[in-house]
């Protein structure tokens, strides 16, 4: 190949490259610029044009005022009722997972590869499948719109994921060293605790931050399943976005869309590398 | 301290049965060797006697006391493993007395066993390290360090050496047996390698099957082969295998066109069985190029064709046919090359330890 | 006692997840199955109705449209993020200068709530003050991009969001299959006279074969269960016109009390799911045996 056709080849891979990568940032600056512009350049400006001044108005009233229905708190509030659900469901599904895992990679038994299995089918169902029985049960249990109830539904369904994770990881750590430990007299704790946890890092790190992402981005859940007063940030999101009191404002709009996705977008800017081997890793069933 | 006795042994997984009946009884201080190809139940036994894996049947006693159904920390037994199995978040002083320490030994006979360990495989300049700092010999030695650290009454090692190359390999070998010699603890030892188990055993089990072929020193497995799947599994290069027209007690060989009788040992055997034909068993090295004073009663010579040659340098491979069946016979560097050139080679066999097999069972027939 | 659960802690350890799944998953799904053959509404009752739900079901507009767009969304939607991820993968694997960071645009949509998307693609796409606007600013005076209120083309807007949110991921999926590929092949190819082209062509994409199924699967997968990004960017409408199965259910189920039809629509959801699944697992399965 000659050196201009070489040129030609590489101008050619990064115009297309950096052009979609604009286009993949352009939701972005569009949502950020237009949540510094007040309602009347809005209406005057377009998309992509800069404010003329940088007006943060729009992010206070998101945040501490706007209307989400009849409720007219912004979002604050729900931004921590998120919190108060994604903290307990992510640690728990966590760590119930680590376990699961453990025992599913390292101590199989007659019938536990089938249980995996079966476990396994349940990272794919449709949840609107069993969002009429929990609903039932959760009302039955008393938990009926409340954050218990939500970190519940979030454990019991977030396991199938982190179970798979823990699985898979520990399943390519070769059994000998179970054996080795076992003929050292450490037993089934004992071995989980001082052998396995150790090296356990990357893959918490994976299933915590898959965990976070997606319990905190759910919908369905949210919407099913909270109260007033309990909706996570996405249901309280969609709310305002949905209230027409007093005219649309598309920066508070954009400035409330920013604030509910911050912080999963911190976390992938911060652990990039994890989230995608999460990702794939919960994808591609492993 | 350390006698271990393997009565009717077995094992089975669902409705396959891996282990089918084993009996052993192995002497304090023995360095047992089990031996035979992938599948043969070898690793399987070696689990039994950890209490890694469960028998079906069958029972297990180490000196006097039945371990059968005792876990595999209270039966007082160390193992090296293939992959070394080093906790990779310890680091090497860690998993020489994470043993000790799971046994509640008090704090300064660790430390202290810890240094003698390290000193005895030396291993002191690598303590502080994690095993993925560590070479694959290294990693070796500190998987036998951890298992020493214990002084248990057995060592079980499984493969231990599969994962080395072929230099540092030997040079294990040898430290190994020089271990054993110095400790004197029983040692059961898994291979595949054939020339590990010569090397090293004081007794050798064949396996196959899920069955012991054989149990016997390196010299009687090497010399008097129970059957022809022990005669073919031992040794390198291996034995050659000649079917064979009996006459009376002697047998026909054709090479290059000529005919000759062979005397054999077991000859009187042959009459007794009243078989057309058998299969010779010989090894390479009893077909040579002719040597001054041989045992006469078992030497013959006969012309042989050579198809192609291997000088492997102490000594040269000679290809040719017997009977219309691949032969190898070992010569001298000097008589290999003559024959690499002239493609013809007059030999003597000396048939004084061939061994003869029913060609059907490939059982011993033997006098 | 106390031996037997020394003994059988591995078991012990599994069993409350186990029973969990067992009531919460396998239990709910006959809950739901036993469900849409009766005629419960507002709240569960037993009496059976046979098929007539599904009947219902499959008679009502509503749903109709909704299957429809299913189609539409995922045909498209998976369609253009295959294509548009494998594209950028292969470039990105160029030994692209500053690949981290491109990497990491493509694929920061993946992090973000649905609803976000929906959200800001909602104020993209504006009839007035999106891009039609921003088309007419630019001198396109005669510019007309009203998507998102056109009965017909609703369910494009939300093709186009999730193909925003999406691909970056299939990118990823890409990009690690072609990094695994042996650099001995290529090399080989090259060898043998292979131009570039060729080289992917005859022997790189034949081997994202496994990825592409993979790929299929997962964003058939989100396909399926897509809920919260039509809620939040067309909330169905206009009208009906944008309905997905999804968002189909949780109108009748939740909303409009119709306990029995939303449940014989989740099942329906599910079977779809399992015609996607059972023949992709079969398929793994046999490949790991051989």
């Amino acid at each position: 190949m000659n050196n201009l056709q070489y040129q030609l080849g590489r101008s050619f891979i990064y115009s297309i490259l950096i052009g979609f990568a604009l286009l993949y940032l352009a939701p972005l600056y569009v949502m950020l610029i237009t949540s510094l512009k007040d309602v009347e350049e809005i209406r005057s400006g377009n998309l992509i044009a800069l404010p003329e001044s940088f007006n943060f108005s729009a992010w206070a009233k998101a945040w501490s005022s706007a209307c989400t229905g009849s409720d007219c708190q912004g979002l604050a509030p729900y931004f921590w009722n998120s919190m108060r659900i994604v903290i307990p469901a992510v640690l728990m599904s966590t760590v119930i997972g680590a376990c699961n895992g453990y025992v599913l990679a390292q101590w199989q038994f007659k019938g536990s590869n089938f249980l995996f299995g079966a476990l396994l089918f349940g990272c794919f169902i449709p949840f609107q499948v069993i969002l009429l029985p929990m609903a039932k049960l959760l009302a039955v249990l008393g938990l009926a719109n409340t954050v218990t109830g939500l970190v519940a539904v979030h454990v019991v369904y977030g396991i199938t994921f982190t179970t798979l994770f823990f699985r898979n990881y520990y399943i390519a750590i070769p059994s000998e060293l179970v054996r080795a430990a076992r003929l050292d007299g450490a037993g089934f704790f004992t071995i989980f605790w001082r052998i396995f946890l150790p090296m356990s890092t990357p893959i918490f790190v994976v299933t915590v931050i898959w965990q976070f992402t997606q319990i905190w981005n759910d919908f369905l859940f949210g919407v099913v399943y909270s109260g007033p007063g309990t909706q996570p940030i996405t249901v309280a999101l969609n709310n305002l976005v949905n209230t027409s009191i007093g005219g649309k404002q598309y920066n508070v709009d954009m400035a409330a869309a920013i604030i509910a996705a911050l912080p999963t977008l911190v976390v992938y800017i911060v652990a990039g590398k994890y989230f995608v081997r999460g990702l794939t890793a919960g994808a591609v069933k492993g | 301290m350390g006698a271990i006795n393997i009565q009717n042994l077995v094992k089975s997984y669902a409705d396959t049965e891996v282990l089918k009946g084993i009996n052993l009884a192995i002497n304090d201080g023995e360095f047992l060797i089990l031996v035979g190809p992938s599948g043969c139940g070898k690793s399987t036994l070696m689990n039994c006697i950890a209490g890694l894996e469960e028998v079906t049947s069958g029972n297990l006693i180490i000196d006097e006391d039945n371990v059968t159904d005792l876990n595999p920390k209270d039966r007082d037994i160390a193992m090296v493993f293939q992959s070394y199995a080093l906790y990779p978040t310890m680091t090497v002083a860690k998993n020489i007395s994470f043993g000790l320490e799971m046994r509640k030994y008090p704090k300064d006979s660790i430390e202290h066993t810890i240094q003698e360990v390290a000193k005895l495989l030396q291993i002191e300049h690598l303590l502080q390290r994690k095993p993925s700092q560590l070479s694959g010999g290294q990693r070796q030695r500190v998987a036998m360090g951890r298992a020493l650290a214990r002084s248990p009454r057995v060592f079980l090692f499984d493969e231990p050496l599969s994962n080395l190359d072929a230099k540092l390999r030997v040079e294990m070998r040898t430290e190994i047996k020089k271990l054993h010699k110095r400790l004197n603890t029983t040692i059961v030892y898994v291979t595949h390698d054939q020339v590990e188990a010569m090397t090293l055993a004081d007794r050798i089990a064949v396996m196959k099957d899920g069955y012991v072929q054989q149990f016997g020193t390196p010299y009687e497995i090497y010399n008097d082969p129970a059957n022809r799947f022990v005669a073919d599994f031992m040794g390198s290069p291996a034995m050659n295998f000649v079917e064979c027209v009996v006459i009376d007690d002697k047998l026909i060989i054709e090479s290059d066109g000529k005919s000759v009788q062979l005397n054999v040992p077991d000859g009187q055997a042959l009459i007794k069985a009243g078989i057309d034909t058998v299969i010779l068993g010989i090894r390479p090295e009893m077909i040579t190029e002719p040597k001054p004073h041989g045992n006469s009663g078992y030497i013959t010579e006969i012309p042989f064709t050579i198809d192609v040659t291997e000088p492997t340098g102490p000594d040269t491979l000679a290809f040719g046919t017997w009977n219309n069946q691949e032969v190898q016979a070992r010569l001298s560097p000097e008589a290999g090359a003559k024959a690499a050139q002239s493609n013809q080679l007059l030999v003597q066999i000396d048939t004084s330890k061939a061994v003869l097999f029913d060609p059907h069972t490939g059982k011993r027939i033997r006098t | 006692m106390f031996k037997y659960l020394a003994t059988h802690l591995p078991k012990v350890v599994l069993a409350p997840t186990a029973i969990v799944m067992l009531v919460c998953m396998y239990g709910f799904i006959g809950w739901t199955a036993g469900l849409s053959f009766t005629k419960s509404r507002m709240l569960p009752q037993w009496e059976f109705v046979g098929l007539t739900q599904y009947e219902k079901l499959f008679s009502n507009p509503r749903w109709m449209v909704a299957l429809d767009n299913l189609l539409i969304f995922t045909l498209l939607f998976i369609f253009i993020s295959l294509v548009l991820g494998l594209l950028l993968a292969i470039f990105l694997d160029r030994k692209v200068r500053g690949e981290g960071v491109i990497r990491t645009i493509y694929l920061y949509p993946m992090a973000i709530s649905f609803v976000v998307t929906g959200t800001a693609w909602k104020w993209i796409l504006n009839p007035g003050l999106g891009l039609e606007k921003l088309a007419h600013d630019l001198g396109f005076s005669n510019f007309e991009f009203r998507w998102l209120v056109d009965q017909d083309m609703a369910i494009y807007t939300i093709v186009i969001a999730a193909v925003w949110q999406s691909s970056g991921f299939v990118m990823a999926m890409f990009l690690a299959g072609l990094r695994g590929v042996d650099d001995n092949l290529v090399k080989a190819a090259q060898v043998d006279g292979a131009s570039v082209i060729q080289t992917y062509w005859h022997i790189i994409l034949p081997l994202m074969k496994p990825v592409f199924f993979g790929a299929v699967v997962v964003l058939a997968h989100i396909a399926i269960k897509s809920f919260d990004l039509v809620q939040a960017l067309t909330g169905g409408g206009p009208g009906y016109a944008s309905d997905l199965p999804a968002n189909f259910m949780y109108t009748f189920a939740f909303s409009r009390a119709q306990m029995g039809l939303g449940a014989a629509s989740a099942m329906v959801m599910l079977g779809g799911v399992l015609a996607i699944l059972v023949p992709y697992l079969y398929s793994e399965l046999r490949s790991k045996k051989s």
